[in-house]
This record gives C-alpha cells, structure tokens and sequence, in this order.
C-alpha cells in the first residue's frame, strides 16, 4: 500500500471532519475565484474598449467618464442630447447638404452619431448610420464583420443590426423584426426594426448592442424634438408618411438631436492622431453646449481610480478568508494529529520511517487543500454564472460560469500547494516527533 | 558461541524522573532468544516489560549495551535503517491489538507490508487473514470485528514480512479469559508455521503455563533486585 493510500484511508478515516475541512477551504477558494474570474471579466470589458474605433466622444456637458460609460460600454444613463448641428460640425463638405466642410471637419476622419434612450429585452438600442460598421474598424484594425447578413443601408430606415451576444440571447434571425421600447423595458413600443445583420463576436460592448438606422429611430415617439410649426412624432408614424411611397419622410434637421458622436481624429501631416484629438478636444471643451471626452483617458483613470483598487481590495478580504480556512484546517489537522498519535506510533512500531509519516500527514494536507481547492474553484465559477445576469445588468459585461481569469487562476494552484504546506508542516512535525513507546504504552 | 536470533548484552535502560534524577527501569547482563524459540516472559506490573519489549524492538534506544537483531546491532543503526530493519525482521503483537482504526482488515495487513522491503502482495495477505480463520472478514474495519477477530488480524499482521522473531506484549488483556488459550495457540502455531521466533510478555500464569520456557523479568533484571535489596535494608534499619 502506496503512502498516498495511507493518506487517502487516513482522511477516510475522519470523514466528516475531512469533508467539513476541504469545504471551508473550498468556500474560501470560491470566494477568491469568483472575484479573480469577476474582476478580470470587467478589467477585460473595460480594456476592450482600447480597441473601440475611434479616440474621442463628443456629448451633452456633464461628467466625461458618464458619457464615456453610456457610449461605450451601454451603462448608466445619458446625461443629455446635444443639437444635431454639433454632428454636422465634424462633417465634411460632401457631406452636408450646404456643401460648406464643418467648422472642424479638418480635424475629423470619421464621425458617427449615437441616439440612445431606447431598450430592447433588457439590451440598449442604439440608433447610428452605416458609418458605424462601415467605416469604424473593430479593435481599430479589421472592419466589422457579420457572422449573418450584411450592415445596414442608411435608405432604409427601419432596418437594424444586432450584436452577437444580442442575437444569442434573444434568438432573432435575419428577417425577423424587433421592436424597441422607449425609456426602458416597460416603455411604449415603437415601430418594428428588420434584423438585416448580426456581428461577428468582438468581445466588446458592441456584442450588447442592438443597432438600427437612426432615421428610423427618429421618426419614433418621443424621439424628435418638438418645435412650433412642425408635426408632433406621433403623427409622423413610419406607416403613414411616405415620400415615394417606399420609405417614410426623414425627421427634419431641426428636430433631430443626438446622444453623442464618436469620432475618429484625422492626423495632421506629421503628427499623430492623438495630438489632433488633444487639440480638438481643448477647442471642444471651451465651448458651451458640448464637452469631447478621450474615452481611454476615462477607461484607464476609472481602472485607476476604482477598479483596480476595489479589485485588489476584495481579493485581499477574499485571500484573507482562504487563510482563515487554512487556519481552520490547520486547526483541524493540529487536533486530529492529537488523536491519531496512536495510530502514528502503531506504524512506526510496524516499521514505519519518521519521514513515513511525515510525509502520510503532509499528503493528508495536500489532498484536503487540492480537492478543497478543485470543489472550490468549480464552485466559484458556478456563483460567476449564477451571478452572470446581475453583473450584466449592474456592469454592463458578460459573465457566466465559462468566464475565466486564466493567469490568476493558474497561480491557486502552487497557492494551494503553498497552503497545504503551511497546514501540514505542524501536524507533520507532530507525526515526525512522535514518541512512539510513550503512546505504545499509554495505549495499552 | 552461537548467537540467537535476538540478544541482549550489558543494556540498560532509565528515565529522567525529577531534576538530577533518573529511574532505573532495566539492567539486564544477559537476555537471548535463539532461533525459532517461544518464551513466555512473566513480569508483574511497572517490572520493566514493555520498556524490555521497546529496546528489544528498537524502538527505544538503550542508555548503554547492545541489542542484536539476527545478527544486526540495532544501535549500530540510523533510525531510518533501525525502522527498515524492524519492518523486515520483527513482527509485534501489542496488548489491544492497536489495528488501525481506518483501516480494514487486510489494509491492516498490507500497511504493515508496505514499510517492509518486500511489495505489499495482497495475495499474501489475504491467506495469512484466511490462515487464521478471517477470510470472511477481509473488508471489515476494526470496529465491525470481534475482539477475538481483532487479535487474529494483530496475528496476521504480525507475520506480515516473515519476521524473525514475534514480540508480543500481553495479547492476552483484552480477550475474554475463555479465548485466552486460543490466542495464545494461534500466535504459537502461526510463528511455528513461519518460522519465527516468539517472546510472549505477560503477567498471567495462566498464559505464561502454556509456554515450555517461562522466564520472569525479575530474574534478569538485576534493577529489581537491587530494589528488592534495598527494600530489605530498609525494612532491618
């Protein structure tokens, strides 16, 4: 019989002790996975938002980081409309129905605007043009990609994209039709979208977005500013007003405004696109009715500032709770030692080394931290996904029992090993310096 | 001269008892057990018979004298090799049985298999337990067996690497006195039947009149004597 099988009957032996033990080790396991496994998952959200496309986002005056939090990552709520005016200032001549370039056209290679405020199954509905996926490149490299159909043409007014995680989660196919709702889940239901594309998975944001032509958008209820002389929305129904009989009338400049524009800086002749974006963005800020915020200067500080810190914060507390439990089984160990020097000094009279026993004990402890650890670690990643929808809905990123935070994990392991020598080096030193005639004695 | 298998020569052994202070428990000029011998040793309680048994084993070290072991000087020895020798060459039979609680039956056997040199052959095992008469028990642990069945697994247990000589020490106490001759049967046939020698402590007459050699620790324990001797001087003044 192996001495692993010694250790192995040993814990046997003390079966319920053994189980309650590897359990507290394993909640506290738990603990720290489901942070490590959480923490990474919304480090990773908010890094992927390097990769976003474009370098700054001009909105409503208010707090940067909350219009970089509802642009970029669909949380929290906009802080307010701007005139859609303040789009048309980054356009181009041939962009602009006066032909004249935008007063900062020159500082500008690509403008999208963003409309938000409505909400389809628990996801933002975020109306925009086809320069979103047309011209904005995923992680700043590749074009957006559709795993199904195509983008949206900005004829077609009612026509929208989905996200991947959207169209997962909903199991809407090209051709079917959605209906976003104003203000939230429970708002008016507006005019039906036809899903034309779904993305290929990028891993950011963009998968919890459903996207439709903001023309269409527009023409919804509550969605065009009201202005004497012109229809109210509502009577401006998609289904009534058609121009050519093909499509509805576009809502009028006046009345239109958007949530936000993200754009991406063109780079003067000799200088990188960054500096533009500074210059751009001092010029922005000294005006009254728009604020541009850099959304990777945001994301890094509030990485800085808050996350990391309530990261390391919380694996500290849950660290500490894995040695509480290790001190628990230290504990444990330390007391059933007392009542097995019997059986100690019974295998050292059979011929048992004082190394035997040393190392019988030492494998009890290994195989209690590594199961504990095993269970715990299965056990963190179930609480991940149980608590996926909540994370989702309070952060804003995708969590489920899958999530993973590799690099960390992999450290529990020589974590573990660490622990289980910590735990077992004093009932270990117990079973080495067991007086084996004076228990042989006391015993018979 | 020929040597036994377990000898004894000038050993003696004492323990600290207060500061400055130690208590003479064994003083022995001579002790020999020869190949294949069975000697009950009698010796009443605090007579220094499970402390003989820990030096005769190796257990215990003794503070000075030699104990040999088929021919081996146990005190010549690292621990490390002390214990490998005891595993090889000596079986031990303790007075409740000391099976391990976890343990059934035949892992009782195979654990004391495991720490000899030889591997741990279950199949080995399996006929010593069913050589004395347990092979329906095979799977059971301590708890669920009789003290009778517990003994006879101590027995199995004993023989387990075809150990030269079988200490016993008192195997007798916790067996009913109508089973004491059975044990006391099985633990002689079982060493005759592998060739073991077999060193029987006890402090029951009735136990040590089984045995054709019956020795009391008082005869060689010349500690005892010396507190007889002092006793009586004690006792004239």
């Amino acid at each position: 019989m192996s001495l692993f099988g010694i250790a192995l009957r040993s814990l046997r032996q003390r079966m319920a002790t053994s189980l309650l033990t590897a359990f507290s080790l394993a909640l506290g396991v738990a603990l720290v996975v489901a942070t490590l496994v959480t923490g990474g998952v919304v480090r990773q959200a908010f890094d992927s938002g390097s990769g976003l496309g474009y370098n700054m986002i001009v909105g409503a005056k208010g707090s940067p980081l909350q219009l970089v939090l509802n642009t970029v990552y669909y949380i929290s709520r906009p802080i307010e409309n701007i005139p859609f005016a303040r789009y048309e200032d980054f356009l181009p001549a041939a962009s602009r129905a006066d032909g004249i370039d935008g007063t900062y056209a020159q500082f500008v290679a690509t403008a999208v605007p963003i409309c938000m405020g409505d909400y389809f199954r628990g996801f933002r509905v975020i109306g925009t043009n086809s320069a979103a996926f047309g011209k904005l490149k995923s992680g700043n490299v590749d074009p957006y990609r559709f795993s199904q159909g195509r983008n949206f043409t900005d004829e077609a007014f009612f026509e929208g994209v989905l996200g991947a995680s959207v169209a997962a989660s909903i199991g809407l196919k090209i051709g079917d039709t959605f209906s976003p709702t104003h203000g939230a889940d429970d708002g008016a239901k507006h005019d039906p979208f036809t899903v034309v594309g779904i993305l290929e998975r990028t891993g950011s944001p963009i998968d919890r977005g459903a996207f439709v032509n903001m023309e269409g958008f527009y023409l919804q209820e509550g969605h065009a500013k009201p202005i004497d002389g012109h229809p109210t929305p509502a009577s401006q129904s998609s289904e009534h007003n058609k121009d050519d009989g093909t499509r509805p009338l576009a809502l009028p400049k006046e009345q239109r405004e958007v949530t936000a524009v993200l754009l991406r800086t063109a780079s003067a002749p000799g200088q990188p696109a960054e500096l533009t974006a500074i210059g751009l963005r001092t010029l922005l800020n000294e005006g009254l009715d728009v604020q541009s915020a850099l959304p990777i200067a945001e994301i890094s500080q509030l990485l800085g500032l808050f996350v990391r810190p309530i990261e390391l914060l919380l694996l500290l507390v849950t660290t500490m709770v894995v040695i509480v439990s290790a001190v628990g089984m230290l504990v444990s160990m330390i007391g059933s030692m007392m009542e097995r020097k019997r059986d100690v000094a019974i295998m050292r009279a059979l011929g048992a080394r004082r190394s035997h026993v040393m190392i019988v004990v030492f494998l009890e402890a290994v195989l209690l931290a590594v199961g504990g650890g095993a269970v715990g670690w299965i056990l963190g990643h179930v609480l991940v996904g149980a608590a996926g929808p909540w994370i989702t809905s309070y952060a804003g990123v995708s969590a489920s029992a899958l999530s993973a935070a590799p690099g960390a994990e992999l450290l529990l392991v020589p974590m573990l090993v660490l622990l289980a020598i910590a735990a077992g080096l004093v009932p270990a030193l117990l079973a080495y310096r067991t007086d084996v005639s004076k228990w042989l004695q006391s015993s018979g | 001269m020929v040597l036994g298998v377990l000898e004894l020569e000038q050993v003696k052994k004492s323990y600290p008892e207060s500061p400055g202070r130690r208590l003479e428990v064994l003083d022995i000029e001579h002790f020999s057990l020869a190949c294949g011998e069975q000697i009950a040793l009698e010796g009443r309680s605090g007579s220094g018979k499970s402390t003989l048994l820990h030096v005769l084993s190796g257990i215990t070290s003794p503070d000075s004298g030699r104990v040999i072991l088929d021919g081996i000087e146990l005190g010549k020895l690292s621990e490390a090799h002390r214990d490998r020798v005891r595993a090889d060459k000596l079986g031990m039979v303790f007075q409740s049985f000391n099976l391990l609680p976890g343990f059934t039956a035949l892992e009782n056997v195979l654990v004391a298999m495991s720490f000899g040199s030889g591997k741990a052959d279950r199949r080995r095992a399996i006929d010593l337990l069913s050589a004395v008469g347990l092979e329906h028990r095979l799977s059971h642990r301590p708890a669920a067996l009789s003290m009778g069945e517990q003994q006879r697994v101590a027995v199995a247990r004993a023989i387990a690497n075809r150990p030269r000589v079988v200490l016993a020490d008192e195997p007798t106490a916790s067996v009913d006195p109508s089973n004491q001759r059975t044990v006391v049967e099985l633990l002689k046939k079982t060493c005759r039947d592998h060739g073991s020698a077999l060193l029987i402590v006890t402090h029951s007459p009735e136990v040590a009149s089984q045995f054709e050699v019956r020795v009391r620790i008082e005869d060689f324990n010349r500690v005892f004597a010396r507190s007889m001797a002092a006793s009586i001087a004690t006792n004239i003044e």
